[in-house]
């Protein structure tokens, strides 16, 4: 197909009579760095729900690293989530009962990776974004702000074509939720990874490459801003 | 300050004496402070000698209060130029942004794609100010670039509103 890390082609999806997306198209370049911005309600965790193959849409089609999600069998389509996709939520992300390490380790193990080789990777990715030192602690000992940390370093693991990242920064206070950003920013940039951030915070969509404005479930505009 | 370009936009509607601009200014900014008479008139005189306005009619009985002026063709150019132009998000300036997005809306320019672009301006002027942090920089001048951009965001959220807000007048108009 292309070489876009996403394409999402005139998607539409309602819940039962709610019409959350009306024909959305959105083509994401590799490596760029978009915001889904919009109020409450317009659609855009839909839109990324859609697009992570976590909804499946009632019309239009999404391809993801060049394959079409629906044309895949429910097994290849977990794989390539898995591989080519990281998501970073708002919170609670992380398995309650595995250690940091442990959760960031999760998507490789499952990909049937050596457990010594997926912790030494979980560790240098803990490393990186800054969170080594609670390597060994439970989400629940833990700072939002670890937590997210991890989030980020799990999301990024597997060397993802593209990382999804919904509120990433909500629950966090305004230091902390800057740390994060920047890790996010600089992680997906140093693995290659596009990025695309769903938010309401206009001080996290400023660092976008391009906004994509959401409203009613249409794209209300599309603005370059790098 | 604007004075000149919102001068224009008042005479978009058509020709009009210093009067009539006057009271029309202080219609579309029922919250500013009045237009004084003696800007009024200056402005137009400056406008008149830059050729962005023309005397259309003198009136009969004379004296400079008669006098009505028009838009010149240079004159619709330039004020189309300074309506889809955003501004540049600085402290202190975003009175004209407010200006500006009034005017849009009053002589029928495209609102959204002001706010649109506005939008977008602010934007790249919040990461400029958030990334051009050196890892020495003194508190003071951080906390002058926290204060501008925490503003610029209070300015993005009346941007939203705005959109949202001639967004929805469309729709119900469609």
């Amino acid at each position: 197909m292309t070489d876009l890390a996403l394409e999402v082609l005139r998607v539409e999806y309602a819940y039962r009579r709610d019409v959350a997306l009306r024909g959305v198209s959105l083509q994401v370049n590799p490596g760029e760095v978009v915001a889904v911005t919009g109020p409450s309600g317009c659609g855009k965790s839909t839109l990324l729900h859609c697009a992570a193959g976590i909804l499946r849409p009632q019309g239009g089609t999404v391809h993801l690293a060049g394959q079409d999600l629906a044309e895949l069998p429910e097994a290849a389509r977990t794989r390539l989530r898995r591989t080519k996709l990281g998501v970073v939520m708002q919170f609670g992300q992380l398995v309650p009962d595995l250690t940091l390490v442990d959760n960031v380790a999760l998507p490789l193990l499952l990909e049937g990776h050596d457990r010594a080789e997926s912790r030494r990777s979980a560790l240098s990715w803990l490393e990186r974004v800054g969170a080594a030192a609670d390597a060994y602690g439970v989400p629940a000992e833990l700072s939002g702000g670890q937590n997210q940390r991890a989030a980020v370093a799990r999301a990024l693991v597997t060397g993802p074509a593209i990382v999804f990242a919904d509120e990433p920064t909500g629950s966090l206070d305004s230091q902390a939720g800057e740390q994060v950003l920047d890790l996010l920013l600089n992680s997906a940039r140093h693995g290659g990874a596009a990025l695309v951030i769903v938010t309401h915070d206009n001080l996290v969509a400023a660092y976008a490459d391009r906004e994509v404005r959401m409203r009613d479930g249409v794209i209300q505009h599309e603005v370059a801003l790098s | 300050m604007a004075t000149a370009e919102l001068v224009l936009g008042l005479l978009h509607s058509g020709p009009a004496h210093g009067y009539d601009v006057k009271r029309g200014h202080d219609e579309w900014f029922p919250d500013s402070r009045p237009l004084a008479f003696g800007q009024v008139y200056t402005t137009l005189a400056r406008l008149e000698r830059d050729e962005l306005v023309k005397v259309v009619d003198k009136g009969s009985e004379g004296g400079p209060e008669r006098t009505v002026y028009g838009l010149t063709q240079k004159g619709r150019d330039h004020l189309a130029t300074w309506l889809a132009e955003p501004i540049h998000p600085a402290m202190g300036a975003v009175d004209e942004m407010v200006r500006k997005v009034v005017a849009t809306i009053r002589t029928g320019e495209d609102t959204t794609a002001f706010l649109a672009r506005q939008r977008a301006s602010h934007l790249r002027r919040i990461r400029e100010l958030r990334t051009a942090a050196g890892d020495e920089e003194a508190t003071s001048s951080k906390l002058v670039r926290d204060y501008i951009a925490l503003h610029l965001d209070a300015d993005l959220r009346w941007l939203d509103s705005a959109l949202d807000q001639i967004t929805e007048q469309k729709e119900t108009r469609r």
